[in-house]
């Protein structure tokens, strides 16, 4: 493709969670990307990919119902955004698996009663701001740097593997969201939790385990000296910060670690105002730690 | 164990590599899977010990436990593991394979909850949160479960109280009916 100085476009699939329980990554990434004078047009009509649960019991479900979603998004123009780290994968799964696997994708076609399309790009907001925007180009953008705060970033599972899948960073040792933080003046801790999983969509059926593995996440944040956690995952965020006040009571260490989406600091970062941003939302109010660090 | 023709289901683990697309009989045990496991505390059988018994032809035994309940889907063992053993797809497979024989799992919640969440997909096309909550206290008898928690999402905006049907509606239901259709007439797994 030739460099041009058209605005860069992208067509939208935003997922369940960003309609209701992740509202705060929906408005911030809408606020960033407005910011970067860069275009998100919603996929007309989309539904769940299928997330863990379907892909758990019923692979041909999970890749129909995503195939699906794929074919809507061609009713938009340019590549395919997505802000959920699960319907990212889910996404970026199905495309891997039809293309590699001829048997699969005429399954899946006789499923969705049509040909299923895969030619277009499917990219996290990650990899759409650190390479499509680009680093410097973002740092340029910053108008009120992130000066002080110290933030550990969690990739969690799904934006990293498997191998070859996701394809967005390493998958043991990414560096997309730390890269960023620093475009945005920010200061990223090194810790040892950022690939531990969160324990997901337990959430709903055993939340033991969320109280188990996010405090233990929690924990690590706070040794390494993070005054706050950044994800890029709505259900990632949900178990860290819905779920905070019972794995203090359970651990009876005090945490008040506010966790932040990735757009919420980058959108802050250019300058967007801290009351557009979706911090009421947020159950471990973030805005006590931004009036300190001199940031809302 | 003793084992013999008579009590090693070859079919079982034919069928599991089939629908995952991955050998079971590459894995010799190095037990990095298990190692880098968020889950295996909870479980009975530690990754690498059910492919171990998978190996070994005890595909009824893994179904009878919890452990394939207890994977959160993470894909750690499958990056790690050495000999390229899709473990993570595994799982899928076993959880499938165990689901469409409503098998003798230990694990029901996490399988009430799996149903729940595909049959709102298929009612509603995107995730009703609330209805997902609710339906899952009323149906696992914890009626008090989280009770404090949704008012105080609903006060943030983070739980929809009301919730309209997708438009793609009738084309989700013709998902599910032409997946049950191929899997009657035996061209699906």
């Amino acid at each position: 493709m030739t460099a041009t100085k058209k605005q860069m476009n992208y067509s939208f699939y935003p997922g369940c969670s960003l309609h209701a329980s992740g509202r705060e990554y929906d408005i911030s990434t809408r606020a960033a990307f407005k910011a970067l004078n860069v275009g998100l047009k919603d996929v007309p009509n989309w539904f769940c990919c299928g997330a863990t649960p379907a892909h758990n019991v019923d692979e041909l479900l999970s890749l129909s119902l995503c195939a699906k979603n794929l074919n809507l998004a061609e009713e938009v123009e340019g590549e395919l955004a997505v802000a959920c780290a699960a319907c990212f994968s889910r996404l970026k799964t199905t495309q891997h698996h039809l293309k590699a696997d001829d048997n699969k994708r005429k399954q899946v076609e006789i499923a969705i009663d049509g040909p299923a399309a895969l030619g277009k790009p499917v990219k996290h907001i990650l990899e759409i701001l650190a390479r499509d925007f680009g680093l410097a180009k973002l740092e340029e953008n910053v108008k009120k740097p992130l000066m002080g705060l110290k933030v550990a970033c969690y990739y969690g599972c799904l934006l990293t593997r498997p191998p070859g899948v996701p394809d967005l960073d390493d998958c043991e040792d990414p560096s997309i969201m730390e890269d960023i933080l620093r475009a945005l003046g920010a200061e990223p801790v090194k810790w040892s939790h950022r690939m531990e999983c969160c324990g997901a969509n337990f959430t709903l059926s055993r939340p033991g385990v969320v109280l188990r593995l996010s405090g233990a996440i929690l924990e690590s944040a706070q040794l390494a000296g993070a005054d706050c956690i950044m994800v890029a995952c709505p259900l990632c965020h949900s178990n860290l910060d819905v779920r905070q006040a019972s794995i203090e009571d359970k651990s009876r260490i005090d945490y008040d670690t506010p966790i932040f989406y990735v757009t919420q600091l980058v959108a802050l970062a250019l300058g967007v105002a801290g009351n557009k941003l979706g911090f009421e939302s947020v159950i471990v109010d973030p805005r006590p730690l931004l009036t300190k660090k001199q940031l809302l | 164990m003793h084992l013999s023709n008579e009590t090693m289901n070859v079919g079982f683990v034919k069928k599991v590599e089939a629908l995952s697309g991955s050998s079971v009989r590459r894995c010799f045990q190095c037990g990095k899977c298990s190692a880098g496991c968020p889950m295996s505390a909870f479980m009975e059988h530690p990754p690498n010990r059910v492919v171990r018994l998978l190996q070994l032809g005890q595909g009824e035994r893994v179904l009878a436990g919890r452990s394939i309940w207890y994977c959160a889907s993470c894909e750690t063992c499958s990056t790690r593991c050495p000999n390229k053993v899709d473990l993570a797809s595994i799982m899928d497979a076993l959880r499938k394979l165990s689901w469409d024989a409503d098998g003798p799992s230990k694990e029901s919640y996490v399988q009430l909850a799996n149903r729940l969440f595909i049959e709102n997909i298929r009612t509603y096309g995107r995730q009703y949160e609330l209805r997902l909550g609710a339906a899952f206290n009323m149906k696992s008898g914890q009626f008090l479960k989280d009770l404090m928690l949704g008012p105080k999402l609903l006060s943030k905006g983070k739980l929809k109280m009301f919730h309209s049907k997708n438009k793609n509606i009738a084309a989700i239901e013709g998902i599910f009916k032409r997946i049950e259709e191929m899997r009657k007439k035996g061209e699906a797994l």
